[in-house]
């Protein structure tokens, strides 16, 4: 992307400037405001654009964090609200948007993939690769045993109906798509979006 | 709209993209100003002198007749067409500034020190040539000759009562800059003093860019640079004091990628701060910010002029 700079004027507001200033000039000693620096430190904060994961609205919101710039510091987002520049939302987020920062910090929020083993009653760490391949297992064994490809009639119908997919809410249209896609490919009857619930 | 339960939003908000000054502006900015003046020691003379000035401006627009006006119907065409209908160039030759300021420095008189005085003796003896020139330093935000900079503000605060004049006499505001322009004032082409994030229900957290001559406000989006468009580097840098206490609602929105800064007031923490008095206030900032030496300024402030 190029750089595009739609102005190039800039003032030298600085400390060495100060003594040929209009300020100075003007009979009003800069000495002091220049010493008063020392008592103060410079703290910063970022704004981020981003849209509310709660359902298919889509409202946008800005994320203050503070920190320094590291990739994963979700965990100092200290602020949340609506974005008043949103084509959609023009900075409205209704009660559950408006709670986002709860749901950023909540102790109880999911971050990564737990199991609890039949039998159990223990919420078990997995990683991501043992998470994905159980369930493609379960889907595997659940389609083998339960895919009905003729009804009563030999009319071909090709039905997978004892499984089921809840997608997420914040999807993008091509998000959408490929779930589409990919749950009616396998015959699945069963299909809704978090949006809707 | 109208709800029978309780009170649900009026609508969607639809902010105003430019909103020009009002007539009591310079009053309102007076009396930040006084206050401010008892908020930062280190600048308290400074600042109520601004104070005063601030005060000369509004009883020099309520009360001078300037010798040019321009005809009622002069910026329909401009307003038509996305020009600055009050560009400086185009009006530098007819404004007649010279009677503001000389109301400005009668409305003076009685305020100030007597470090200040000699000021107003010379700028009344001046040639009409030579403040024209230095007026002309002013709208171009130029620095000005070293000696002749300390009566450059009082210039520039008649140039702003002048245009505030022209721009009260406007039919509607204009439209929002072109894509090209939206970083300059679209009723007179200056540069912004700051931008400040309104708190009022029409535009609430809605962000504008305000105008160092004539206090114009215009809408530029949030999180974005004024300068180069980008938002990916922004940083809001702010003053803290030994405790951790803010010490006033400025922060710097600092651009990563042109390296410049353009000073921001969210009025959530201050409803009563104004950008250019509390841009004057914040010169903290301004020389912390030089000492790390990353980030260039791209306000202008033509109440504090600074040498190259």
């Amino acid at each position: 992307m190029t750089l595009k700079v739609t102005r190039r004027q800039f003032f030298k507001l600085g400390a060495v400037g100060m003594a040929t200033s209009s300020m100075a000039m003007m009979g009003f000693a800069p000495e002091p405001a220049v010493a008063s620096i020392r008592h103060f430190k410079l703290t910063g904060a970022k704004i981020t654009r981003s849209n509310c994961t709660y359902c298919s609205v889509g409202c946008g919101v800005l994320l203050y964090s503070r920190g320094d710039g590291a990739i994963n510091s979700i965990d100092n987002i200290y602020h949340v609200e609506g974005d008043p520049d949103h084509p959609v939302s023009r900075g409205s987020l209704c009660p559950k948007g408006a709670g986002l920062l709860d749901y950023i910090q909540s102790e109880s929020r999911l971050k990564y993939p737990q199991v609890r083993e039949p039998g159990t009653h223990e919420w078990k760490r997995i990683s991501w690769d043992e998470a994905l391949t159980r369930i493609a297992r379960h889907m595997k064994d659940d389609r083998d045993a339960n895919f009905v490809d003729q009804d009563a009639e030999g009319n071909t119908i090709n039905q997978w109906t004892t499984t089921g997919m809840l997608a997420a809410s914040a999807s993008t249209n091509e998000t959408a798509y490929l779930s589409q896609k990919i749950a009616r490919s396998l015959g699945m009857v069963v299909l809704d979006n978090q949006a809707r619930v | 709209m109208n709800h029978a339960y309780g009170n649900a939003p009026m609508g969607v908000m639809d902010p105003p993209s430019v909103v020009l000054p009002k007539q009591e502006h310079f009053a309102q900015r007076a009396q930040r100003l006084c206050d401010l003046s008892e908020r930062i020691e280190p600048l308290r003379d400074f600042l109520a002198f601004m104070a005063q000035l601030s005060r000369a401006q509004q009883r020099a627009l309520e009360r001078n007749t300037p010798a040019w006006l321009p005809e009622p119907d002069a910026f329909v065409l401009a307003l038509e067409h996305g020009m600055p209908p009050l560009g400086t160039q185009a009006l530098c030759r007819d404004i007649d500034f010279h009677s503001e300021l000389t109301a400005l420095l009668d409305g003076l008189d009685l305020h100030i020190g007597e470090a200040q005085r000699p000021l107003l003796d010379t700028l009344r003896k001046l040639p009409k040539e030579e403040i024209d020139r230095l007026a002309q330093e002013v709208l171009e935000a130029r620095p000005g000759p070293e000696a002749s900079r300390g009566l450059m503000p009082l210039i520039a605060a008649a140039l702003q009562v002048a245009w505030l004049r022209l721009v009260r006499t406007l039919p509607h505001p204009p439209k929002r800059p072109t894509a090209e322009a939206r970083s300059l004032c679209p009723c007179c082409g200056s540069l912004p003093v700051a931008s400040v994030i309104q708190i009022d229900s029409k535009r609430s957290g809605v962000r504008y860019l305000q105008c160092g001559l004539c206090a114009t406000q215009w809408y530029l989006e949030r999180s974005k640079c004024s300068v180069c468009d980008q938002s990916g580097k922004l940083d809001y840098l702010s003053l803290e004091d030994e405790a951790g206490e803010r010490l006033l609602p400025t922060q710097a929105e600092t651009c990563g990628d042109c390296h410049s800064y353009l000073k921001i007031m969210p009025c959530e923490f201050d409803a009563h701060a104004e950008p250019l008095a509390d841009d004057l206030a914040s010169l903290a900032l301004d020389l912390l910010l030089a000492e790390e030496k990353q980030y260039r300024r791209s306000g202008f402030n033509p109440l504090l002029i600074v040498g190259e």
